[in-house]
């Protein structure tokens, strides 16, 4: 079994992010959005974290374009379309409310 | 491929935009959508009440055609919309309140709607917070 | 066979309705005799704190609406141990006897182990 895991809260002063990375499985992905995607900024503890664990990685673009925000290489940037398909190669959809 | 769709956030939550551009995809990719569930702070994308500046994105009025013209199944849960004031005309007057601010297509229901959306579609997909 | 759902409850007892309504959705859920299960996880893990007193902010009292759990067919209760340590509750001192302390690994295979998964 798979989960999609999907946060769109900015991991800083808040614990999902944090708490996602201690529980995402090895056949789980991460999709950030909205200001999620602050995990992305370079040379910070949020950014480590998700370094560190590397889970497999979705980027929601139009977050990561509005924010001039980098995409790493091993990360897959994507539009709606590609959502929708995600949340279907997936098991299941966790979004951290 | 059958989604149900819950929307946890008002229609100022960016949330609420992504929810709705992923239903649209949803649609356009060939799939279904059984139900779109409006819960918590979600109840408020039905309110009639809602008056947004006119240079932002007039969420309730974008879902409200969405649901309208693809004739969707959009269902409030009855409890979180009297907590927050979204009430239908027969809300109101029960509760002897001035203004209705939910109409069609919008139906104020209970949970076991979403439920029953969760037991009947492929995949359960939630939208809110931030 | 029908499918199973998971509510994953994150937010302590009174920080606004998400406490009650991931509780109702997991009544709700009973009360139509669907398989459900609850996680406490993060500061969800305070719902669960004993000596509570809802009284003292005028707030409804959760903990009697959680200990009807079970007579409304849901006794999949459960609470992230890492949670409950970090935030200095001891599993033994829960309010909920019936709920199993799981670590991080267990919850991975918890979720797994769902058809779908609500966390609020």
């Amino acid at each position: 079994m798979s989960t999609l895991h999907v946060l769109s809260h900015s991991p800083f002063g808040d614990d999902r992010l944090n708490s996602c990375l201690r529980l995402i499985g090895a056949n789980d992905a991460l999709l950030l959005t909205g200001d999620a995607v602050y995990a992305l900024q370079p040379a910070t503890a949020p950014f480590n974290a998700l370094s560190a664990r590397a889970p497999t990685l979705y980027v929601l673009a139009e977050d990561a374009q509005a924010r001039a925000l980098d995409i790493p290489a091993d990360a897959r940037a994507i539009d709606y379309p590609a959502f929708v398909e995600l949340s279907l190669h997936y098991d299941k959809v966790n979004s951290w409310l | 491929m059958k989604f149900a769709i819950a929307v946890f956030s008002a229609a100022h939550a960016p949330s609420s935009r992504r929810a709705l551009l992923f239903a649209q995809a949803a649609l356009a990719g060939g799939h279904e959508i059984v139900r779109l569930f409006f819960y918590q702070d979600g109840v408020y994308n039905a309110s009639g009440s809602v008056v947004t500046p006119q240079d932002e994105q007039d969420l309730p009025k974008q879902w409200r055609n969405f649901v309208t013209e693809r004739q969707l199944d959009g269902v409030v849960c009855i409890a979180a919309a009297l907590r927050r004031g979204v009430l239908n005309a027969e809300e109101a007057t029960r509760y002897q309140r001035e203004a209705a601010a939910v109409d069609a297509p919008w139906e104020l229901s209970g949970l076991g709607q979403l439920h029953d959306a969760v037991q009947d579609a492929d995949r359960l997909i939630c939208f809110g917070g931030a | 066979m029908p499918k199973s759902l998971l509510i994953v409850s994150r937010q302590a007892p009174w920080s606004g309705p998400s406490a009650r309504e991931a509780l109702d959705i997991v009544l709700a859920g009973g009360a139509f005799d669907l398989p459900i299960g609850l996680l406490f996880l993060d500061d969800g893990v305070f719902q669960l704190a004993s000596k509570q007193d809802a009284k003292a902010l005028q707030q409804k009292d959760l903990s009697a609406n959680l200990q009807a759990l079970p007579m409304f067919g849901v006794d999949e209760l459960f609470v992230c141990g890492d949670s409950a340590a970090e935030r200095g509750l001891a599993p033994s001192s829960l309010a909920l006897e019936e709920v199993q302390a799981l670590n991080a690994a267990e919850i991975t295979a918890l979720i797994d182990r769902y058809d779908q998964v609500i966390t609020l």
